[in-house]
């Protein structure tokens, strides 16, 4: 029976912009229904991913930092020295002091350390992208794990963002978004990265009357705090619910920073960190903590609205109101419409989204249910253009590429300018072409294609049938007749890879 | 820090992947006589006080302890800059240069950062503000809007980083671009002819990328690495500056400076650094040319190290360090030096060298006597807040 091109479109956006590329076969299983193939995956996972169940628990990379520490603490005491030698002057420099003698750097231990298991980690989500039936759920995987940002780019994070992500963004991408914001923010990861464990309310009882100043502790993770740090609270307004324009002020950061003081770990948890026996498979919420003693005292005024202080509960109030303020809806909306139908989000869009959220009260799996019965995703294809890591893994899921190594997809993606689990900022990556289209990434891209279709050439596939399978009617004239034109297999393919059509979803 | 993986290791992990293989550098004809200004960003924190001993400071040799330099005509000595400073002996070239007066060292110089984070002292280097974060654009681009209409006809963009991400320096609304060499193997020119064909028929935004990297790896004498990684930067800068319808401002990126541990002694990583630099500054003078004589090379770091030597023999994060301004336009041959001294007191929070020069003034007198950006703009729009940094006068040899 053939399949009609209207039905195969609709299919090759679902698998294409919606997933993460078509494998061969897949545009013909899914063009019966692409909606109701889409909303399928917006149930919960039921069991980790294959790739991903050896990873270590967020307890363990919580603790690696503070295990190098001891390690180096011990090579230190090895070479005769004392700790105090290389006593950080401030927490910039922790990771960059020294010990003398054997040419021993610092900086070079630590990548030593660290980049293997941030290229175990990075090869486990590639390959789970790959190979994962659920695409969809995967990218909002991906999607939510650039919203709630954890960076490596951060030396004392370096280790967290895959079990961050696993702990928030895979646990809720179709779930509520009030829990994925109380994961995120409750979560060691987050609190590390955006500095909240270094924040003191200026009138806690710890800041009145300190704890007496011990010579420094390598079981702590950051230096002895000494008053407010803002970080988190305006990142969590500016960059997780309301958005810039999102209606608050700096009066309110700072007031919602003093509602968060004493957010941090678990005193249990900052025990264990330093211990070589595991106590099993924490995950991120199990380790949070709230330390009365380091609590901003008294009422907090924040967007208009006052929250009396009753600890922990006060921080619980006002992120609980923000989560479903309009602002957040709309933000959320605005993000998810430009992922998913274009660089420039539709307002009709934007505001159908927004309403269903505020309508569910922040229900992921119905504002998503919403957009995929939208006809702005589907009334026009290829429209976005892929970053650098789905364009890599959709090429993987077209056919087999070259066998590709934890590191060698590192300096890949690096040169692409997008390595996973390393963003510049709380910000995340970018979501629009313009930031990806730059002449030496597009160059890079283009050596991939060549290099990616080597590999591909061997298992004797014709290009031009692979092209209309993995694109169906979204390949276009132009690049059909040069594949079609193609002096050999592997330049073919490489032409299939390049092609505007594979590079755009 | 800068990036978490070098080119060095990038080439090493691709290795059966690689197949590197030089390509011959095309004979670009010589630009007109527009001015070219340079950026080197030092990554890292470097130490000026070893990159530039003060070793006539009658100080020196007691505050830096185990890591002064002997002075000018001992074994290993400094070479002699006057009577105060001199330069490394790893800086022969640099300092060849600054006898014919093409060398010019501003010292006890920083940026206003007086934090000892490298990751948040690099952001304000580079977004040009007075803290970190403090913008999202840099302040080379920003600057790049206020050339000279006649400084910039014929040229595409106006700017090009030699990098595989565009810095934060260079990032913003002018037109840049970006180049590094390639690790992956070559395509054959045929399937990237196609590829080409095909983006120009049927996608404009990928064709107008293609096509611009296409000529800049033309500038630039192919993608191919072309000797070690900054070697290979340092040329194709100079490839870059030279062409007609190329940029008129380059930015380099050199990491490596931060040296906590083993600073002294030949292999040790600041004297590679340091011949690193120097031979960068022979690459960018030879590859460019006659053209040397329009150009300004301005290095500089995030901030420079302790005074003192910590317990391995190397220095931690401090404050004031040096910038090196290099170039056939520049009034050189002299040190600009409202000199501190290194007694316990005269030191920046007992420890560090104290900033008497502010980076920024330095580097708006070259933008304005040099690139002829007005100073209004370079006041408002590429170093806000830097009113009490006034552009340094003299810096460039009179016409």
């Amino acid at each position: 029976m053939a399949i009609g091109e209207k039905a195969l479109t609709e299919a090759a956006i679902a698998a294409n912009r919606f997933g993460l590329g078509s494998r061969p076969g897949d545009l013909a299983e899914i063009a019966g229904d692409p909606r109701g193939w889409l909303k399928a995956q917006l149930a919960p996972e039921t069991s980790l991913p294959a790739p991903l169940k050896s990873l270590p628990s967020t307890l363990d990379d919580l603790r690696a930092f503070t295990l190098w520490l001891k390690s180096l603490r011990d090579e230190i005491e090895d070479a005769g020295m004392s700790p105090a030698d290389i006593r950080p002057q401030t927490p910039g420099e922790m990771i960059e002091q020294s010990k003398g003698g054997k040419g021993f750097s610092v900086e070079g231990s630590f990548v030593k350390y660290f980049i293997p298991r941030l290229q175990t980690a990075l090869k486990a989500r590639f390959d789970t992208a790959v190979t994962t039936p659920r695409p969809f759920f995967e990218r909002l995987v991906h999607f939510w794990s650039n919203h709630f940002v954890v960076s490596s780019a951060k030396p004392a994070t370096i280790a967290m963002p895959p079990s961050f992500e696993r702990d928030v963004a895979r646990a809720h991408a179709t779930g509520r978004f009030h829990d994925m914001l109380l994961a995120s923010t409750k979560h060691p990861a987050m609190l590390v990265y955006l500095d909240n464990i270094q924040s003191v309310g200026p009138s806690s009882p710890f800041a009145k009357s300190p704890p007496p100043e011990r010579e420094y502790d390598f079981q702590d993770v950051a230096p002895r705090p000494k008053g407010l740090n803002e970080n988190l609270a305006r990142e969590i307004l500016e960059l997780h619910t309301l958005g810039v324009h999102g209606g608050y002020t700096q009066a309110d950061v700072t007031s919602f920073a003093k509602v968060i003081t004493g957010w941090g770990l678990a005193r249990p948890t900052l025990g264990l960190l330093g211990r070589l026996a595991m106590p099993g498979d924490l995950k991120g919420a199990d380790l949070f903590g709230f330390d009365p003693a380091k609590h901003e005292p008294g009422p907090q005024t924040i967007m208009g609205k006052t929250y009396p202080d009753t600890g922990v509960e006060q921080g619980l109030a006002v992120l609980a109101d923000i989560a479903r303020h309009p602002s957040t809806a709309t933000f959320v909306a605005t993000k998810l419409a430009r992922h998913f139908a274009a660089d420039d989000p539709p307002p009709a869009l934007v505001a159908r989204l927004a309403k269903r959220f505020l309508d569910t009260e922040g229900d992921l799996a119905a504002v998503m249910a919403s957009l995929i019965d939208s006809p702005e995703p589907w009334d026009e294809p290829l429209r976005k253009f892929k970053r650098p890591e789905e364009f890599i893994v959709s090429t993987f899921r077209a056919g087999p590429g070259p066998l590709l190594t934890g590191p060698m997809l590192m300096v890949i993606l690096n040169e692409m300018g997008q390595l996973p689990y390393y963003q510049p900022g709380p910000d995340g990556w970018s979501d629009t072409a313009d930031q990806w289209m730059g002449a030496d990434a597009v160059w890079k891209r283009v050596d991939w294609s060549v290099a990616a279709a080597r590999g591909l050439a061997t298992a004797e596939k014709d290009p031009s049938r692979l092209a209309s399978d993995v694109l169906g009617p979204t390949l276009g004239e132009a690049t059909a007749k040069a594949i079609a034109r193609a002096e050999s297999p592997a330049q073919g393919l490489a032409l299939l890879l390049a092609s505007p059509e594979f590079q755009r979803r | 820090m800068g990036t978490i993986l070098s080119r060095r290791m990038s080439l090493g992990l691709l290795g059966g992947l690689v197949g590197v293989a030089g390509l011959p550098g095309l004979a670009l004809a010589s630009a007109a006589t527009r001015k070219r200004f340079v950026l080197v960003i030092l990554r890292g924190g470097m130490d000026g006080l070893s990159a530039a001993p003060p070793y006539g400071d009658p100080d020196y040799v007691t505050a830096r302890a185990g890591l002064a330099i002997p002075g000018p005509g001992e074994a290993g000595g400094a070479l002699k800059l006057d009577g105060t400073f001199g330069l490394a002996p790893e800086l022969a070239y640099a300092h060849a240069l600054y006898g014919a007066k093409e060398l010019l060292l501003v010292h006890a110089a920083a940026t206003p950062y007086r934090d000892r984070s490298h990751f948040d002292g690099q952001n304000l280097l580079e977004n040009g503000t007075a803290k970190p974060y403090g913008a999202s654009d840099g302040w080379v681009n920003r600057a790049l809007a206020g050339l000279p209409p006649a400084a910039t006809a014929g040229a595409k963009d106006l700017g090009v980083a030699l990098a595989s991400r565009m810095p934060l320096a260079l990032t913003g609304s002018a037109p840049v671009t970006n180049w590094s060499p390639t690790v992956a193997p070559p395509p054959t020119d045929d399937t990237l002819a196609r590829i080409g064909a095909l983006y120009d028929e049927a996608d404009p935004m990928l064709a107008d990328a293609f096509r611009k990297a296409e000529a800049a790896n033309a500038m630039a004498g192919g993608n191919r690495p072309d000797g070690d990684p900054y070697q290979s930067l340092a040329r194709a800068a100079a490839r870059f500056l030279l062409a007609e319808e190329g940029p008129r401002v380059a930015v380099l990126e050199l990491g490596g400076w931060d040296t906590h541990a083993r600073q002294l002694g030949a292999y040790s990583a600041l004297g590679r650094n340091l011949a690193t630099l120097d031979l960068g500054l022979k690459l960018l003078k030879e590859g460019l040319g006659p053209v040397w004589n329009e150009t300004i090379v301005v290095a500089l770091s995030e901030f420079g190290r302790t005074v003192a030597m910590n317990g391995s023999g190397g220095s931690d994060h401090g404050t004031g360090g040096i910038v090196l301004l290099a170039g056939g336009a520049l009034a050189g041959g002299r040190v600009l030096a409202d000199w501190p001294g290194l007694k316990p007191k005269d030191l920046y929070e007992s420890r560090d060298l104290r900033t008497t020069t502010d980076a920024r003034a330095v580097i708006k007198g070259i933008l304005a006597d040099h690139m002829g950006i007005a100073e209004a703009h370079l006041a408002r729009t590429v170093f806000p807040d830097s009113a009490d940094a006034k552009p340094v006068a003299g810096l460039v040899r009179p016409a």
